[in-house]
């Protein structure tokens, strides 16, 4: 790792905090689409900015880029308040609205600077390092200016200190006009100031990371990891840290797979944070596709080198055949040691992954019909006293269930020390009792205070 | 005679989008009564209590808490908010949401502590939700989110209580629940105002009602007004209610 490198590292995982801390507001405001909206507008304040002091760098640019997004908000506001068109179709409508006056006037007045519509789309920080923030400068004389390190770090980090200390600060006042903006407003803490704060906070945290990500890609860096923390957490405190963790973890692995894939840093942290949603998601099925596309790649990078080495040339090879050479190098133990790299993956992943998703609701769905089996089975022993009821044989007859079923219950009330059998009769313990007891309260009370250290144990009784 | 009035309305007048909700309403609530606001729906009940919380800003008349504006009484109003008003999907326990509640007598910037933590804590054991304490909200059943919502009002240790639709979508055994806790309110010599929309049970709940219906029809004791003539008059129908006393 060089230098230039450490520095593109630290800028886009500072980008990544400042974005989650205002996102995660955003998604549980569920405003995630205004994000879009003053991503795309503030380029409109960009080039007006240009135009007023002909210096890309000016600070001037930054302000009146945020003042755009600010104006964006109001705009929306606005048209929605009238009541004709709803919030979604009026976001729908004003951004494009101002982007495309941004882009007219780049085409028609700045095509001969810096300011071209690509490096605006999805950033470009190949020559952040480089970009230096100087002071002192005397006219003419080399050397002369006391360096004080890459701008973007200083841009960058200048508005996380803000951000931080505003979310600090009035943390509380945050929450409470999130959660129940009447409430705020009654209690005297004014739900707009709060929410022009917010948005005042997020057009400028665009603007800064505008540069690193553009503004398509500004939007992912905003709410995907706020919405991957909001699955994974019920604590705001909690989601707001896991929202900073996914996305600095998603711009360093993201900017490590840019280097490998040799692709856009902005386009690869896109990607490892739409996989990290997925495998929070639906983490079973995402867990196995991961494993094994990583398992793979792991094996298929080896041999790729290893042909380099070898003097294969692959520059002219179309990419279906390149696929099929390094693959025609693979033996059987190979594959192998991939199924077992993957299954162990996938194993670790699936027990650190939240228990959600697709198979596991049906594992869950099952648990609960084996769970009522039981409860319907200790009923059963508990309403019956005379033996001929109570014998394993005879279960299934009595309560009409199939051989199997009745095993696989009695088993688990047996595991669970719920019942004991003498001669082949079955008899409740205490336990057993006052677990039929409580459950049978439950369900026809529905008051679940008293069984409230019984959940961790059982599907049933968590609603 | 100004002070015995916990709330005063002058001729309060509420628009949307220039459409009037409600019209030129007078009212004053006595100190110490257990009033309901009934009236169709639109009738601009909770829309009242809005504006007199200052949450919506009226287009005429003013609105005065003890003879002082709200702004300057805030700490003496608690305000529960209708149940669906909020999302209870929202990251944060049963105890947090009653502490949100001392938010206010704590002012702008200062953090809560053990004291307001204790406090909400008692207001939990209230209302019988201290169990729950520690449950993610969107875990807790229609009845006990309202009992939630209930406790953080009571931590405000106010001396007005506005409550939009407490029982709405709460069964029988959590509304006989809320109303003991409002009556022991009174008793305490609270103020209590509740939008309510079951007529069958005004007389055994409320001792004070107002009939609204854009304006204000009727106010004063129960056992005075609460008859088919002001039902009437509010829900345009011919209303039949026994009043049983």
């Amino acid at each position: 790792m060089n230098s230039a490198q450490i520095i593109i590292q630290i800028i886009i995982a500072l980008v990544a905090i400042a974005c989650a801390i205002p996102g995660t507001f955003l998604v549980l405001r569920k405003m995630s689409l205004i994000s879009d909206a003053i991503s795309h507008s503030i380029l409109l304040g960009i080039v007006i900015g240009f135009f007023i002091v002909e210096d890309i760098a000016s600070p001037l640019l930054i302000v009146l880029a945020a003042l755009a997004g600010i104006v964006t908000v109001i705009l929306v506001e606005y048209i929605q308040k009238t009541g004709l068109v709803k919030e979604d179709t009026a976001i729908g409508l004003v951004f494009p609205a101002l982007f495309s006056i941004g882009v007219i006037l780049i085409a028609k007045n700045a095509n001969d600077v810096h300011l071209d519509i690509d490096s605006v789309m999805v950033g470009d920080l190949s020559f952040a390092p480089f970009d230096l923030l100087q002071i002192n400068c005397i006219e003419g004389v080399p050397d002369s200016c006391i360096n004080l390190g890459p701008k973007a770090i200083w841009v960058i980090g200048t508005i996380l200190v803000i951000t931080l200390t505003l979310l600090i600060t009035f943390f509380k006042e945050l929450k409470v006009s999130t959660f129940d903006a009447g409430l705020a407003a009654a209690l005297g803490f004014s739900p707009i100031i709060m929410h022009y704060g917010l948005m005042t906070v997020s057009s400028i945290t665009i603007v800064g990371a505008f540069d690193a990500v553009g503004p398509i890609l500004v939007v992912a860096l905003m709410i995907a990891p706020a919405a991957t923390a909001y699955l994974m957490t019920k604590d705001l405190k909690k989601m707001l840290m896991l929202s900073c963790f996914l996305g600095v973890f998603a711009a360093i692995s993201g900017y490590w797979l840019a280097h490998v894939l040799d692709a856009s840093i902005a386009g690869s942290m896109t990607t490892v944070l739409a996989i990290l949603f997925l495998l929070v998601y639906e983490p079973i099925i995402t867990s196995a596709l991961v494993s094994i596309s990583i398992a793979i790649a792991f094996f298929f990078y080896q041999y790729y080198q290893e042909l380099l080495v070898h003097g294969v040339n692959f520059e002219h090879l179309p990419l279906g055949e390149k696929i099929h050479t390094v693959f025609s190098k693979f033996i059987l133990l190979d594959f192998i040691y991939c199924i077992g790299m993957a299954v162990s993956l996938a194993g670790f992943l699936i027990y650190i992954l939240p228990k959600r998703g697709v198979i596991y609701g049906y594992y869950k769905v099952q648990q609960q019909k084996t769970e009522i089996m039981l409860l319907v089975f200790l009923l059963h022993i508990r309403n019956h006293e005379e033996e001929s009821e109570r014998h394993v044989k005879h279960l299934n007859e009595h309560i009409n269930w199939q051989r199997l079923r009745s095993k696989t219950i009695v088993d688990l009330a047996l595991k669970n020390n719920m019942v004991t059998i003498d001669d082949s009769i079955i008899s409740l313990t205490d336990k057993g009792e006052e677990f039929t007891e409580k459950a049978i309260d439950y369900i026809i009370t529905n008051k679940d205070a008293e069984i409230e250290e019984m959940k961790d144990d059982f599907f049933l009784f968590r609603g | 005679m100004e002070t015995n009035y916990a709330i005063t309305v002058d001729d309060l007048t509420v628009a949307y989008n220039y459409k009037p909700v409600l019209w030129d309403i007078d009212l004053a609530i006595p100190e110490g009564v257990l009033m309901c606001i009934v009236g169709p729906n639109g009738a601009g009940k909770s829309t009242l209590i809005k504006s007199i919380l200052g949450i919506i800003k009226p287009i005429a008349g003013t609105v005065s808490v003890f003879g002082k504006p709200y702004k300057k009484q805030r700490s003496l109003v608690a305000y529960v908010p209708q149940k669906g008003s909020v999302d209870w999907d929202f990251p944060t326990t049963a105890l947090d949401v009653v502490m949100m509640g001392t938010y206010g007598s704590l002012g702008w910037i200062k953090r809560p502590g053990q004291k307001e933590k204790k406090a909400s804590l008692e207001a939990l054991e209230k209302v019988g939700m201290l169990p729950f304490k520690n449950r993610q909200i969107s875990q807790l059943s229609g009845g006990q989110q309202q009992r939630i919502f209930l406790a953080r009002a009571l931590v405000q240790n106010a001396s007005i209580y506005f409550m939009d639709e407490p029982f709405q979508g709460v069964d029988a055994t959590t509304e006989k629940a809320i109303i003991n806790i409002l009556k022991e309110l009174r008793k305490a010599g609270k103020t209590v105002v509740v939008v309510h929309h079951d007529l069958q049970t005004v007389p055994e709940y409320f001792d004070w009602v107002t009939f609204l219906n854009v304006k204000k029809i009727a106010t004063g004791p129960v056992k005075d007004i609460f008859n088919d003539d002001n039902l009437t008059k509010t829900y345009g129908i011919n209303y039949k209610v026994s009043v049983q006393e």
